[in-house]
């Protein structure tokens, strides 16, 4: 039986001299291979100008949305430009009004028949209605979502501008998304088996248009600011008024405000 | 330095892992993933390039000024033409005419805004339809009752 090697005792000056050589190695790799992500990454999408076509920059605008719960009249033209305007499967809602009829002794009955597509026709409650009112609701666009925090595989995302969108090609229609939304504002596509929901009408923003939905509501009760410009209307009465947040105590810092909403709503 | 070749077998080790790391994420991270946070930022302008449907306020203006000059002056002056007659888009498209516009006749079209209900702002004009078309009890609102008395004119500009 051959005489085994003992292992060597490194003294300190060799421990540190191969220490260092393993550290200057191991950071040269990592230097270059964060050279070759940032070179990949310094290609704009499509190649093209970041600030896309429109001569629009995403991150020059912040928007806010403003519902005035007094003024809509339940006529259903938001709900059915929004179809129009985004091809919104029958059935399905983007936006959608919530009627709200309470009682004196604090009932609640809450109806929205096709999401108010249609209209509303009359109702027969048997209770004594005190008070009652139409809802408007869309997507919150969150500051703090929990379906861009959920999403699997970075499908679901907030834009520079703050909109909480969805990349249609990424998403992998698992619904995660369609279950953490506290609000009920997205569903899966019964085509594309994706996730969808109000982007806002993006497509109308960047062309400097306001939504389908406010340009269709006639009676004022949906308002679109932007916080990043000098003057804005929205943006000067919401610091002004006092508004209120759809399920505030959830912490998921809506960007829709709501005008005269009473507690009853949630 | 008798046992540097354990050391170089990791370190070669090590690089192979990194590299076939960096391939792998080559093939699976989507090009822009990353570049403003964590999601394809070409998804944004693939979102731009939708057409947009609605036409602009006074897109329709353009054709029918005597029709917008009156709805103008009117209380529908606030209810933008696509309310009630469907998109631009369908109706015109490269400044040439497609398709004729829609129009609803049905009462339905006013009654959405018009009809009495409890949860509407009082200061909208609500008429409760049964009462003001005088009708018998169980009797059907004809399918045009609106329009019988309300004319197209009076209808664009009340």
């Amino acid at each position: 039986m051959s005489e085994r090697k003992e292992p060597r005792d490194l003294d300190r000056r060799e421990f540190l001299k191969l220490a260092a050589k393993g550290a200057g190695g191991m950071a040269l790799v990592m230097f270059g291979g964060g050279l070759s992500l940032v070179s990949a990454n310094a290609v704009s999408p499509s190649g093209s100008d970041r600030r896309g076509p429109f001569q629009y920059d995403p991150t020059k605008h912040r928007y806010i949305y403003l519902v005035d719960v007094s003024k809509c009249i339940g006529c259903g033209s938001c709900v059915r430009a929004c179809e129009r305007e985004n091809d919104v499967p029958k059935h399905f809602f983007r936006t959608w009004i919530e009627r709200y009829h309470v009682s004196r002794t604090g009932e609640i009955f809450v109806d929205s028949p096709n999401g108010g597509h249609d209209g509303f026709d009359p109702v027969t409650l048997g209770a004594d209605v005190t008070k009652a009112f139409f809802v408007p609701k869309l997507c919150n666009h969150c500051k703090n979502t929990p379906c861009v925090q959920l999403c699997p595989v970075g499908a679901s995302f907030i834009s520079p501008e703050g909109l909480v969108l969805v990349d249609e090609k990424r998403c992998i229609g698992c619904s995660y998304c369609v279950q953490t939304c506290p609000y009920g504002s997205r569903f899966i596509h019964p085509e594309t088996h994706t996730a969808s929901k109000c982007t806002l009408c993006y497509h109308r923003l960047v062309r400097g248009e306001t939504t389908a939905c406010v340009q269709n509501c006639p009676t004022g009760a949906r308002m679109l600011g932007d916080t990043h410009q000098v003057g804005d209307q929205v943006s000067e009465i919401i610091a002004t008024t006092e508004v209120h947040l759809l399920k505030p105590e959830l912490h998921t810092k809506p960007q829709c405000y709501y005008l005269n909403l009473t507690q009853e709503v949630r | 330095m008798e046992h540097t070749k354990h050391l170089w077998r990791a370190g070669i080790l090590l690089l192979v892992l990194m590299a076939g790391g960096f391939v792998v994420r080559h093939f699976f991270v989507p090009e822009s993933f990353g570049e403003m946070g964590y999601y394809r930022y070409s998804a944004l302008f693939e979102l731009m390039d939708r057409e947009p449907r609605h036409g602009s306020p006074v897109a329709c203006s353009e054709c029918h000024d005597d029709i917008a000059t009156a709805k103008a002056a009117g209380a529908h002056a606030v209810v933008q033409c696509e309310v009630c007659h469907g998109i631009l888009s369908s109706h015109v498209k490269d400044d040439e005419k497609i398709a004729d516009m829609f129009i609803d006749r049905s009462y339905r079209l006013c009654t959405r805004c018009h009809e009495q209900l409890r949860a509407r702002p009082t200061g909208m004009v609500q008429v409760n339809l049964a009462e003001h078309l005088e009708l018998e009890p169980g009797q059907k609102i004809p399918a045009e009752a609106c329009i019988e008395c309300h004319d197209r004119d009076s209808i664009h500009s009340p």
